[in-house]
């Protein structure tokens, strides 16, 4: 039986088309029902290829991924029933992190028909030759996967997101720049703080001596987060900081307190009020003063009024047929270079040694080809799943003008939709990721 | 007399290009703020007015992001290599900036030094370079600074000058050029200007003898406080040229490739005992300094810098090598 | 060293003739060349280094440690610390490596001719020293008193031990062992001390000697006043130097140590170069 890739998986020209399954499976359910249905001679199709794993738990999401690259059309992840976890509550992690990993891959495009998540027991010999059946006659149907990161060049694709028109940005300083500068000049005389980070003339300003206040500015111009200066070891060792926040930045904070990346009390916040600093976030922006704040500075007039409102690029995305997204984000990543740039501005990206910089084993593919681009934003993006706070500097530090603001946004979605969740927003809340809930939603596991 | 050729005839040579087969790339605009050169798949797409610079370089014609070395076969016990150093596609950069094509001449140094890298070589002979001379220049542009200027002819093989009627001067420099725009171009009596450039923000000198005499200077601690430790600036640049040569297994297809390196990165020289000679940011800052003004310049007699100001331009934080040496000159 | 139109890149398939285990966690390779006609006409320096690599793992740098006198295969010894090294220790004989080389600078032993030779040595740093004795016990008359002192943390640690009593049995051959203080067991019967001090006790006497000295920093670092008391140059004393590497052919600009790149300008220096060097290793 032939299972050469056809191009356009036109059913016709599929007689004789096998589909390949890989089927990742915990080792305390899934796998001994699958033993059982061999025991018991319930036949089912031989398309399966089966990986076993101890626990669901423990299946990271990148092997989803690898197992299309390896040529795989369809995959599916299989484990205990909620409540018979052999180690407790591993396929409730799994759970939460699949409710949100399906929508990380939705956004890229993926084909979600090929995705299959389901629970089978020990004693489900029955469900699993029902499952693998269906899933090999289904997966026969829709052909071989020939869609992954492919860019529709054939086709003409690769649709642009609508962009705002170019609005007239006139630079101001704003008044509070005066009272932040002495404010600080205070902070460092008294030896409150040994250092502030706080916004320069072209980019941030490090101001260890009271007499340097001069370089600190406070104008409608201050894009970029500070917070995450406060993970680089050069500026840990000056000393306690003061950190100059807009109340966008400052979710980061909550975020970094609750993941015990710092101390809230061996930081100074200053907390400035802000009218928005002429970036695209600024207009879906509702939080306009700091709240958490050791100071706060500044007055914020409020939003002020849409009157050409930017077009919301996420809406657009998924409005489009998910082939002509992996087409759009296929054409995106064609320009990475893999400059880091997006890890490195990242408050929240504080790992000592990020995951594509280990190499025993070598996980992510770093090379900036079509898939060693796919698998670092799909590795990126899903390790900030719900801890992102939207800050959008990993937009604005792209030198290749990738929109990667959008994943984040696909995933902070996702945690709002499913679990009322908005990171950053309230300390008290639990984070998503690393808990999990009794009635998290099931309807996409069989 | 001089030579000319309009906007449209410009354009039909890129189409006429592509149409044999050659890969174009010039100028294109990817977002409302952003252009960067990429390669042609129609002549609409090539950008001639409305900016200073792209944002990348034209580096990658010669030196691609990924470059496959050679692959390897396994089998049981045996192993047998694939040599990959392939005839490389014939390409045409147009509208490159002087900027960037002054670039590949300093590039040749490294890459033949002593051994002969034919990756970069074939790719090298295959590419001709057509600039277009500055109309103007940018805040963060410093060419004058390093010997060059918006008409420098270094490494282009023929320069176009903008007449400001739809229509460019062609000056043939090599033969490459000459044959490139061979009866494509019309006699005339107008002749082109380029703008005059930045005024000299500093001197390379000067920032030579500093890094060489300064080695261990709280300024370099001072400067690598707001450096994030990305590649930005290494991978914008035209002549920045470390690589990484990685093996990744089966799972990347059994080859040996290099990636480009950045020395920003903080695995850049960390060895695998766990010692690094450079493990903080600011011996990392100073190594990029030293090595585009001091080694490369005292081995090969070149800056390693075109001052096309990329870094500067586009470092998430404001640093690069013009806000850096300006500091050493006058700070 | 320019190959024409060759893969620059490309290694040379090597054959494992054999693998000893030298301590708990190194081993020592010896590879032949499978292409006859590269065994042939392959040629290198004692103290040159080359790239060796296992395929799907990646490449790794080592010092050609076997004397460059013997034609029927090149030697590397390494410690097992990275992916690489992981990959390296599991060969057995038979299997297949990859070897590029050879690249830097060697031990210029024509110079070296006519002086006594002193070899001071740390731990894993007796592989670049066991080439050039080797050498120069097999060109002997070239060569005056040769005095070696090597070390390791431990007596588990020391390598190529079996030839350290080979080499004493030479004539005008002088070898003294040590382990740091600590690291000797019950039958020790070597120095007990750091080599900078076991060297200093020895007492070499030598008019003009040409030292070489590996080790890391901290052992070099207290090695030279000695060397100084002893009126020796510091020009007449040479040291190699490491750095990561990958292409080891100057080109990826990973390996510089302020000015000076160790694949290409070393990795034999003087200590006279070494101490002109910036604190960039």
């Amino acid at each position: 039986m032939s299972d050469e890739k056809t191009r356009d998986g036109n059913m016709s020209e599929n007689k004789g088309f096998e589909p390949k399954i890989v089927a990742y499976v915990c080792n305390w359910c899934t796998y001994l029902g699958a033993d059982l249905a061999g025991t018991t001679r319930l036949e089912y199709p031989t398309n399966v290829r089966i990986i076993r794993l101890p626990c669901t738990g423990r299946i990271d999401f990148n092997l989803i991924v690898k197992g299309f690259e390896i040529g795989a059309d369809a995959v599916l992840v299989s484990g205990c029933h909620p409540g018979d976890c052999h180690y407790t509550a591993g396929n409730y992690h799994a759970r939460r992190r699949w409710i949100l990993f399906r929508e990380l891959l939705d956004t890229l495009g993926f084909d979600l028909r090929r995705i299959h998540f389901t629970w089978i027991s020990a004693a489900e010999g029955k469900k699993w030759q029902q499952v693998i059946t269906e899933i090999t006659e289904q997966t026969r149907q829709l052909g071989p996967y020939t869609g992954l990161y492919a860019n529709g060049s054939g086709n003409g694709s690769g649709k642009e997101l609508p962009s705002s028109s170019h609005a007239p940005f006139e630079f101001k300083t704003l008044p509070a720049e005066g009272a932040l500068r002495e404010s600080c000049r205070k902070l460092l005389t008294d030896g409150t703080v040994k250092v502030v980070i706080g916004y320069g003339q072209r980019g941030p300003a490090i101001v260890t001596r009271a007499e340097d206040v001069g370089r600190l500015v406070w104008n409608n111009r201050c894009v970029s987060n500070l917070t995450t200066y406060l993970k680089r070891k050069e500026i840990k060792a000056l000393g306690k900081p003061a950190v100059i926040v807009k109340p966008c930045d400052e979710k980061s904070l909550v975020v970094l307190e609750k993941e015990s990346q710092l101390e809230r009390k061996n930081i100074y916040v200053i907390g400035m009020a802000c009218e928005g600093v002429g970036e695209p976030k600024c207009t879906f922006c509702t939080a306009r003063t700091p709240r958490f704040a050791d100071e706060s500075l500044g007055e914020a007039a409020g939003p002020a009024p849409l009157t050409d409102p930017p077009p919301n690029r996420f809406a657009a995305l998924m409005a489009m047929a998910p082939a002509e997204r992996m087409a759009f984000w296929a054409k995106q990543f064609d320009r990475c270079v893999k400059c880091y740039a997006c890890r490195q501005v990242c408050p929240m990206c504080y790992c000592e040694r990020c995951i594509v910089d280990k190499n025993r084993p070598i996980a992510i593919d770093p090379a900036p080809s079509a898939k060693g681009n796919f698998a670092w934003q799909i590795a990126r993006a899903f390790h900030l799943a719900a801890r992102c706070v939207g800050c959008g500097e990993c937009s604005r530090a792209c030198p290749a003008g990738i929109d990667l603001a959008l994943l984040n946004i696909a995933l902070h979605k996702a945690a709002q939709v499913n679990f009322g969740y908005d990171a950053g927003v309230d300390p008290a809340a639990e984070p998503v990721v690393g808990s999990y809930a009794l009635q998290d939603k099931e309807e996409f596991i069989r | 007399m001089s030579e000319i050729i309009s906007q449209s005839g410009l354009r039909q040579l890129v189409a006429d290009c592509i149409a044999a087969g050659t890969v174009v790339s010039g100028p294109t605009q990817v977002k409302p703020s952003l252009v960067l050169y990429a390669a042609l798949s129609s002549p609409n797409e090539l950008l001639l007015e409305g900016f200073v610079r792209p944002d990348n370089s034209i580096k990658d014609c010669v030196f691609p992001k990924q470059e496959e070395l050679y692959g390897y076969r396994i089998t049981g016990k045996s192993i047998e290599l694939t040599n990959n150093v392939a005839a490389a596609p014939k390409q045409v950069v147009l509208a490159a900036r002087p900027c960037d094509a002054a670039a590949l001449p300093i590039l040749d140094h490294i890459f033949n030094w002593d051994f002969k890298d034919e990756f970069y070589n074939r790719r090298r002979a295959a590419t001709t370079v057509v600039t277009l001379a500055c109309a103007s220049h940018g805040e963060n542009c410093f060419c004058t600074s390093v010997g060059l200027h918006p008409a420098a002819e270094r490494g282009s093989d023929a320069m176009l000058f903008d007449l400001g009627d739809g229509s460019y001067e062609v000056r043939c420099i090599t033969d490459k050029g000459r044959e490139l725009f061979d009866v494509k171009t019309e006699k005339s009596s107008k002749v082109g200007r380029a703008d005059a450039g930045p005024e000299k923000k500093f001197n390379p000198e000067t920032v030579r003898a500093f890094v060489d005499g300064h080695f261990e200077d709280p300024f370099w601690g001072q400067h690598a406080l707001t450096c994030v430790g990305c590649g930005v600036c290494a991978f914008t640049c035209p002549t920045c040229h470390c690589f990484d040569i990685v093996d990744a297994g089966p799972a990347a297809g059994n080859a040996r490739y290099r990636t480009w390196d950045s020395c920003q990165f903080p695995m850049f020289t960390a060895h695998a005992s766990g010692h690094n000679p450079r493990g903080g940011q600011p011996s990392r800052q100073r190594q990029r300094i030293l090595h585009k003004f001091s080694i490369y310049p005292n081995r090969f007699g070149e800056i390693l810098c075109t001052g096309c100001g990329n870094c500067t331009r586009n470092c998430p934080e404001g640093i690069g090598v013009l806000t850096v040496a300006t500091e050493i000159d006058h700070g | 060293m320019d190959n024409g139109n060759a893969n620059v890149y490309k290694p040379d398939l090597m054959e494992v003739v054999s693998v000893r285990q030298q301590t708990p966690d190194v081993k020592s390779v010896a590879l032949r060349f499978i292409d006859a006609e590269r065994a042939r006409s392959f040629s290198f320096s004692v103290g040159q280094f080359g790239i060796f690599s296992a395929f799907g793992y990646g490449e790794s740098t080592f010092n050609i440690c076997s004397s460059s006198n013997w034609k029927d295969r090149i030697e590397f010894c390494f410690r097992k610390v990275g992916r690489v090294t992981e990959a390296l220790w599991k060969i057995e004989e038979h299997d297949i490596v990859g070897f590029r080389g050879p690249y830097g600078n060697g031990y210029p032993m024509d110079v070296w001719k006519g002086h006594d030779l002193v070899f001071l040595g740390g731990g894993i740093a007796m592989p670049p020293i066991r080439c050039a004795v080797w050498y120069a016990l097999e060109n002997r008359a070239d060569y005056g008193e040769i005095t070696i002192v090597y070390g390791a943390r431990t007596v588990a640690d020391l390598v190529y031990v079996d030839e350290l009593d080979e080499w004493a049995k030479h004539e005008r051959v002088r070898v003294v062992r040590c382990v740091d203080p600590g690291g000797e067991t019950p039958d020790w019967k070597g120095e007990i001390g750091f080599v900078p001090h076991v060297f200093e006790r020895a007492q070499v006497q030598s008019k003009d000697p040409v030292v070489l000295v590996i080790g890391p920093p901290i052992m070099i670092k207290n090695t030279l006043p000695i060397l100084d008391k002893m009126g020796v140059a510091p020009a007449s004393v040479y040291t190699s130097i490491e750095n990561r590497m990958k292409c080891g052919i100057g080109k990826c600009g990973r390996c510089n140590v302020g000015p000076i790149y160790p694949c290409k300008d070393g990795p034999v220096l003087t200590m006279e170069q070494l101490q002109s060097l910036p604190a960039d290793y």
